[in-house]
């Protein structure tokens, strides 16, 4: 029930407006267009062989000046978490190393097999495989998993983590709606046993046991995220263990400077016996922090030296896009990509503030959404949305007619001020005041200007209140200090609209910006969640999601795509959708 | 960096002016202007800082005549296709569009390069008018009333010259305009009025010091104790004897403090923490410019040069000046 | 004299003591509240709570002051439970949005800083100093002119066009130089000097302009005065009379400025770090900025005034030792 997405929050002040990208994780399936024009060095798998993929060494580049969370149940963001698992982090399952839909297919890692629900759902086993063990040779079994599991509950400490092991864990919430376990740093008022009931390990300590508080058919997806990852309750520093993670991965951290850079080096603990998941190929790799972003994209476009094997975590920059796609360039056509992300960007409109239905669709029909697109950098961005689920979700996604016949007339991509004007003298009520909250960056600026300049068109009002990027969701997330018009970006944790739907818009939803209360709808969602049918469970989200698009409660302004560029020596690069980033631990460095 | 609010050029230079009044029966000021006449650079910096004002003045008028308008967006100027980039060589420059257009929005940069001006150069003359408006009073109550009073100025400008000054602009630029924008003031005009009141803020103390130094050694001149050795009341002897004595430094350090804000404006812009979208700031150009450089370098060079050729202007005229009112010649003679 | 430097740097700590007050109430006039600010993304009210307790932010202000203040000297321990942690004197605060200590993060920031200040600082005042001694020889020629005029121009270049036109033709266009990325000059001296030679060229070329005019009036002033013209009367030879007599006595607002930039440059390159993306205090305090950082913004505002304060004391210690003419009582 938590949480978050977002991508674009710029860094006001250096040169280029980098993306402090974080962000619910994600995953879609490989709908054709997620690789349409999509090239990759994955084809020269087959030239290379076997025995010259081993050794050298990837080097990553980074404009942030960490990852954001090392601990792994702090870890949220899509790129970060194929990092984390890619080379530190093992879990339960974890999505398969490949292009198109097989990317968000799972495959046992940790675990001997995807696991063993019960008849309805209600219950989940796994059993963790021989010789898995921590850095220290320790090995890792079911008590570890559930410690691991069990920190999440601390939430005073364990920041911004996803919090689906509170939301699905059948342990009772008290009356604030807070569970009743607190995690591991506390023991008055805390409910530990609760939490020994809901995570069972047997008797050899290799089956772990999540018993859950609703069917969840899927939730051996939910187990990919690293918040189900081991950690050894001895090396936990609750805080401080953000900076020294135990890796149960091939890699371990050998040497970390904060904001300069990261080298890993091969585990020697790590059995490759135990791991069918992860190739390690190269010997070590070396993420280096705070670069500016136009230098990665400089460095990635000249390819010398040591660049010829870095990779990024983040796309190029709007500017870098001409260059390495538009000039038919043939050096950058095996080593670039362009593809989307999971993500959907939109702006919510509050409920709240604005009680008025008609009111919101005037809003959603005003805006130019062809204008915003080209804003946001045009074909590159992403192309026009038509609610919040993208297609690359593809069971839950079908088209919401939005723009065709939900709002009593078509709206092209320019807005139709006409149907806005006529929509407000039809409300009854005099239009309100809208106040436009944004992450403050030059882009986001520009767009927020074509905003009011839309909606002024239409006789709507707008005042413009541009937030510090780093605030934005502090202060947005806080009822009080929310306003009418909020501008939001959000990816799915996994395969599944669950985790878009009922964040988005449900009564207990992480990220409900457009403050929905619909008692109706909640119960339709409610129903939607404890069906284990898929099929069933897909048409419902369909329907959901076209009731949220009708009620206006957000208008989707793009589907967003992203381009990555890479050095000319670097083996099985390609947009992995599981994270829409690449396949780090995957890569090779070809000799 | 160039930005200093203290333009201790001024500071150095200044303590020499008004030590002589008049010269050879010319009042220093016909004598400062015959001077200034004869500068060549100097008149050149003038005819064009007085056309840069007049085109501050009458944007609106200027850019409408044009047909050109700062915050229309222009999509058929831009090719999606190639990341929202300005379609043509040179940015897009073309008939339509005299200097091209910005990528993403294809708004005119010719207006709003001109509009630009205007918000630089409002900015920079208003800070500097309180500036001196407030510098030359505290200055000269600390050097008149001496004491307690002195010191505690004395110790205020301590204070606030140990500020990091650029850090603090930035630092306290969130802080500030949020609590000017919750008194009801509109963003553009909060971070107008942050801006000015930064610069005020940080740039009074340098000048009540330079004016305090003068009016304490004009207080020691026979023609003041003359003054006030016949009775005349202070009021008389500030108005009549001092001020007028004060007017060289005082213009000596306006127009060293100009440019310095303006570019000061352009730096607090780039960084973000200047003026906001939609309204027009050469800074804000510069800052966007910077991810477009490889691709569309006008976009870069034309708010560059325009704020380098203001400042130039500026500084040639500031410098023209302060030989003219130099009491003892300057090196054109 | 001892008594004087006592004084002097008395005042200094007073002034300090000040501006950290100034700069800690500043701070928390943010109108967000300051516990919700350290949580970052993910925020929720437990968590804002939880926060508030653990940095003490529920505690009046003065009594926050002065848990600062203590903590500066004697360190800190935060929260309470399993789930503290310890920050050392000097401690500086945490930023819970890095999950940092303060003082490292700017321990870390400082030598990149201090590199990039010294070695702008040699690379302006020699050339600039040189410059207007010649330009001061050759008063009234076409050279003076040139040299004034040449100076005028750099002196009114924003120092960050010329950073971007630097970085744009001999990074970009020309490939003279990889783009910049900073390593120390222990573990790469060739990166390092790669990296740091168009940030020290940025800054030398602003700040070297006003050096030469500084010094060319400077020493102009002081060749009108007696005791040079007595020294030159005496048949002294031209360079010695520059550099025992005109030099000396010309060299106070020489230094005083001097010291002034090179403090302010070491609070901070604001621009030159972000045009150049070095790691340096200026960048951490815009990234601060730009997070809305409470913790790290309050200590670079604090480090760099200190620097000022600093840099006024020893300056104004200098002339003692520079201007025969200066007493200090």
């Amino acid at each position: 029930m938590k949480r978050k997405s977002k991508r674009g929050l710029g860094l006001v002040a250096i040169a280029a407006s980098g993306a402090l990208v974080l962000a619910g994780c994600s995953s879609d399936s490989g709908d054709s267009a997620a690789t349409d024009g999509a090239t990759s060095s994955a084809t020269d798998e087959a030239a290379v062989e076997d025995g010259g993929k081993t050794g050298g060494t990837v080097n990553i580049l980074l404009q942030s000046d960490q990852i954001l969370h090392l601990d792994p149940q702090r870890n949220y963001t899509g790129v970060d978490l194929a990092f984390m698992t890619g080379y530190m982090q093992r879990t339960l399952t974890a999505y398969k190393f490949a292009e198109g839909a097989e990317g968000v297919t799972i495959v046992p890692d940790m675990a001997t097999d995807l696991g063993t629900p019960n008849a309805d759902a209600t219950s989940w086993a796994f059993t963790i495989r021989d010789g898995v063990t921590f850095e220290d040779g320790t090995a890792v079994g079911c008590a570890d998993v559930k410690y691991g599991v069990s920190r999440t509950f601390a939430q005073d400490v364990i920041t911004d983590g996803p919090t689906y092991a509170i939301s699905l864990l059948d342990i009772a919430s008290t009356e604030d709606g807070s569970s009743v376990y607190k995690g591991p740093y506390l023991t008055e008022g805390n409910d530990v046993a609760a939490f020994d009931q809901a995570i069972t390990c047997s008797e050899d300590n290799k089956t772990i046991t999540f018993n859950l508080k609703r069917p969840a058919g899927d939730f051996n997806y939910t187990v990919t995220l690293t918040a189900f990852s081991p950690v050894p309750a001895a090396a936990d520093t609750g805080e401080g263990y953000d900076n020294a993670p135990v890796s149960s991965g091939p890699y371990k951290i050998s040497e970390y400077t904060k904001g300069q850079r990261m080298v890993l080096v091969r585990n020697e603990a790590w059995n490759p016996d135990s791991d069918d998941y992860r190739p390690a190929y190269p010997d070590e790799v070396v993420v280096q922090f705070s670069l500016d972003p136009s230098a990665i994209d400089q460095r990635l476009i000249a390819d010398a030296g040591d660049d010829q094997t870095a990779v990024t975590m983040a796309g190029l920059t709007p500017e870098s896009l001409a260059t390495v796609f538009a000039g038919g360039d043939p050096r950058f056509a095996e080593r670039s990509v362009d593809g989307f992300d999971p993500y959907v960007r939109y702006y919510t409109i509050n409920s709240a503030k604005v009680p008025n239905k008609m009111h919101r669709q005037a809003i959603v029909v005003a805006l130019n959404r062809a204008e915003l697109l080209t804003i946001a950098g045009g074909d590159f961005a992403g192309t026009q949305g038509d609610g919040v689920i993208k297609p690359n979700l593809a069971t839950d996604y079908a088209e919401s007619g939005m723009w065709t016949d939900l709002f009593g007339g078509e709206v092209p991509d320019a807005g139709n001020v006409e149907l806005a004007k006529q929509l407000i003298a039809d409300s009854g009520e005099p239009m309100p005041l809208i106040t436009f909250d944004y992450p403050q960056t030059p882009t986001n600026d520009k767009a927020a200007a074509s905003v009011q300049a839309s909606l002024a068109a239409a006789g709507i009002e707008v005042k413009l209140n541009p937030i510090e990027a780093g605030q934005y969701y502090g202060v947005v997330l806080d009822p009080e200090q929310q306003n009418e018009l909020n501008s939001a970006g959000w990816g799915p944790d996994w395969q599944n609209a669950s985790t878009v739907i009922p964040e988005l818009f449900g009564a207990n939803g992480g990220f409900n910006l457009s403050r929905v209360d619909d008692a109706e709808f909640e119960a339709l969602v409610q129903t939607a969640l404890g069906t284990v049918d898929r099929t069933a469970q897909a048409d419902q989200w369909k329907e959901l999601n076209k009731y949220a698009m009708e009620q206006a409660w957000a208008v989707p302004t793009r589907f967003g795509k992203i381009q990555y560029l890479w050095g000319s020596k670097v083996g099985n690069a390609f947009l992995w959708d599981a994270y829409g980033s690449l396949p780090f631990g995957d890569l090779y460095v070809m000799q | 960096m160039s930005l200093n609010l203290d333009p201790t050029a001024a500071k150095v230079v200044g303590e020499d002016i008004a030590s002589e009044n008049s010269v050879a029966g010319l009042s220093l000021k016909a004598l400062a202007w015959r001077r200034l006449k004869r500068d060549k650079a100097a008149v050149v910096a003038m005819v064009f800082l007085a056309l840069i004002a007049f085109v501050a003045i009458f944007t609106p008028w200027i850019v409408g005549a044009l047909g050109l308008d700062p915050y229309s967006f222009d999509q058929e100027a831009l090719d999606p296709a190639l990341g929202s980039i300005p379609r043509g060589p040179w940015g897009g420059i073309s008939w339509e569009h005299p200097l091209g257009v910005e990528p993403l929005t294809g708004r005119d940069i010719f207006a709003r390069l001109l509009y630009g001006a205007r918000v630089s150069l409002f900015i920079a003359t208003s800070s500097v008018v309180f500036i001196v408006l407030i510098g030359t009073s505290v200055g000269i109550v600390a050097a008149y009333k001496g004491g307690w009073l002195d010191a505690l100025i004395g110790r205020l400008t301590d204070l606030i010259l140990a500020f990091p000054f650029l850090l603090m602009l930035i630092a306290l630029s969130p802080v500030l305009t949020q609590r000017l924008e919750a008194f009801g003031v509109s963003p553009e005009w909060a971070r107008f009025l942050y801006l000015i009141i930064v610069f005020v803020f940080f740039g009074w103390p340098y000048l009540a010091r330079l004016i305090r130094g003068q009016v304490l050694s004009l207080r020691e001149r026979e023609f003041v104790e003359a003054a006030v050795a016949t009775g005349a009341p202070t009021r008389r002897v500030l108005f009549k004897e001092i001020l007028p004595n004060l007017w060289a430094p005082i213009i000596v350090y306006a127009t060293i403090s100009l440019p310095t804000l303006i570019a000061a404006e352009a730096v607090l812009s780039y960084l973000g923490v200047g003026i906001i979208e939609p309204t027009p700031s050469w800074g804000k150009m510069l800052s966007d410019s910077v991810r477009y450089f490889v691709i569309i370098p006008s976009y870069l060079f034309i708010p560059g040069t325009a704020l380098f050729l203001v400042v130039y202007a500026f500084n040639v005229f500031g410098d023209a000046i302060r030989d003219a009112l130099d009491p003892r010649g300057s090196r054109n003679n | 004299m001892t008594a004087y430097v006592i004084r002097r740097i008395l005042t200094g700590v007073v002034i300090l003591i000040l501006l950290s007050m100034v700069v800690f109430l500043v701070f928390n006039a943010l109108p967000a509240d300051p516990a919700a600010l350290t949580c970052g993304k993910s925020c929720n009210p437990q968590v804002i709570e939880a926060n508030r307790i653990r940095l003490g932010l529920d505690q009046p202000l003065y009594i926050q002051y002065w848990e600062f203040v203590r903590a500066i000297f004697v360190g800190r321990t935060y929260g309470s439970g399993t789930a503290t942690f310890q920050c050392n004197a000097p401690c500086l605060g945490y930023s819970f949005r890095k999950g940092e200590e303060v003082t490292p993060l700017i321990l870390k920031a400082l030598p990149v800083t201090l590199w990039l200040s010294f070695g702008a600082f040699l690379l302006w005042l020699i050339p600039g100093v040189l410059l207007g001694i010649y330009a001061s020889r050759r008063r009234g020629r076409w050279q003076e002119r040139s040299v004034l005029g040449a100076a005028l121009v750099g002196y009114s270049f924003p120092s960050f066009f010329i950073g971007l036109l630097l970085l744009f033709f001999v990074v970009i266009r020309w490939q003279w130089l990889p783009y910049p990325n900073y390593v120390s000059p222990f573990e790469d001296p060739v990166q390092f000097l790669q990296t740091m030679v168009l940030p020290w060229i940025t800054l030398a070329l602003v700040y070297m302009a006003f050096y030469i005019r500084l010094t060319r009036n400077q020493l102009l002033e002081t060749y009108s005065e007696d005791y040079i013209r007595t020294a030159r009367a005496k048949g002294l030879k031209e360079g010695t009379v520059i550099r025992k007599h005109a030099l000396r006595a010309g060299l106070t607002p020489i230094v005083t400025a001097a010291g002034l930039d090179l403090a302010g440059l070491l609070g901070g390159a604001i621009i030159t770090e972000s045009i150049f993306s070095l790691p340096g205090v200026g960048r951490l305090a815009v990234e601060a900025v730009v997070d809305a950082d409470l913790a790290i913004i309050t200590a670079t505002v604090l480090i760099a005034g200190t620097f000022i304060v600093i840099a006024n004391i020893v300056v104004d210690l200098l002339y003692a030792v520079i201007d025969p003419r200066v007493r200090l009582s």
